[in-house]
């Protein structure tokens, strides 16, 4: 299992089901990096369906929105690949900003529940 | 002369207000300190926030969100060592408001007046979602603007910004108002 764990935040792949959990506020592109390179990986195995689980994500600052927003492409732009994006109710910015990722990619599956 | 873009005609409430400077000096200013600032922002107002009849825990996220995406610009286009960042905030039925000064370089500032004027000239939905196709493209880019975009669409706050004029150390000084509906 890939993991990437600091004191404000843990991203972990579990198949090509991706977890966030905690408070996601770096500094930029380079900064989201590892996380961007870990997203890709997975992609790049083709699965039927990758999944990202956000339901425990409290925060994501707008560098954060922008390394989501260019993943939905990217797997857009994947032949072979779905998406689906779960968030919570529980976490205000989801019901605000996730949607936009259903515009990019009019297939996608979201659910904030 | 001084500019103006948006809307900077939002006010803070007269009555309460929460004043914070922070400064580039002994302790200098750094990245943590903008989510650190705007959690407490967050946590200060939300409770008033529910007083005037909004829900706490959305106006504690809405306001971290705004306050954090904000300072973070403040913080990366800073002047080193130069003038501190105020912020300040209040709460009133129409929501909150959030009034920023923060110093910048003429540079800096040329670069933010170009970018503003384009992200107050349309539908910032329309807007957010190009942009963000045109970043795909390149991907090195770290989605310029996206944060004042999202705060537009997503959260409708109501943005304004006002350059003041050249002073005698080459900088200027940007104030940045907000008016954020609160859920």
């Amino acid at each position: 299992m890939q993991e990437i764990k600091t004191a404000d935040y843990r991203v972990w792949a579990d198949g090509a089901t991706i977890h966030y959990e905690g408070t996601m506020r770096l500094s930029g592109t380079e900064a989201y990096a590892p996380v961007q390179d870990m997203m890709g990986a997975i992609l790049a195995q083709a699965p039927a369906q990758i999944v990202l689980d956000l339901t425990s994500l409290e925060f994501l600052n707008s560098s954060g929105i922008n390394l989501l927003a260019k993943f939905t492409i990217e797997v857009r732009k994947a032949a072979g690949t779905g998406m689906a994006v779960r968030g919570s109710t529980l976490i205000p910015w989801q019901s605000k900003s996730l949607p936009n990722l259903k515009r990019l990619f009019p297939d996608l599956e979201l659910t904030i529940a | 002369m001084s500019q103006t873009f948006g809307h900077p005609e939002a006010a803070l409430p007269a009555a309460d207000s929460l004043h914070i400077r922070l400064c580039d000096g002994i302790q200098h200013m750094e990245w943590p300190q903008a989510g650190l600032t705007a959690d407490f922002l967050g946590v200060f107002f939300a409770d008033i926030a529910a007083a005037q009849g909004a829900d706490s825990r959305s106006a504690r996220h809405a306001i971290g969100y705004l306050v954090n995406e904000l300072l973070e610009n403040a913080i990366k286009f800073r002047v080193p060592g130069g003038e501190p960042v105020l912020v300040a905030g209040g709460v009133d039925e129409a929501g909150f408001a959030f009034e920023m000064h923060n110093e910048a370089t003429v540079e800096v500032a040329a670069h933010f007046g170009t970018l503003l004027e384009e992200l107050t000239s349309r539908d910032p939905g329309d807007l957010m979602i190009e942009r963000i196709e045109a970043n795909a493209e390149n991907s090195s880019s770290g989605g310029s603007g996206l944060g004042i975009l999202t705060l537009m669409n997503d959260y409708s706050a109501e943005m304004g910004w006002t350059f003041g004029d050249k002073g005698a150390s080459g900088t200027l000084d940007i104030t940045t108002r907000v008016r954020l509906p609160l859920d």
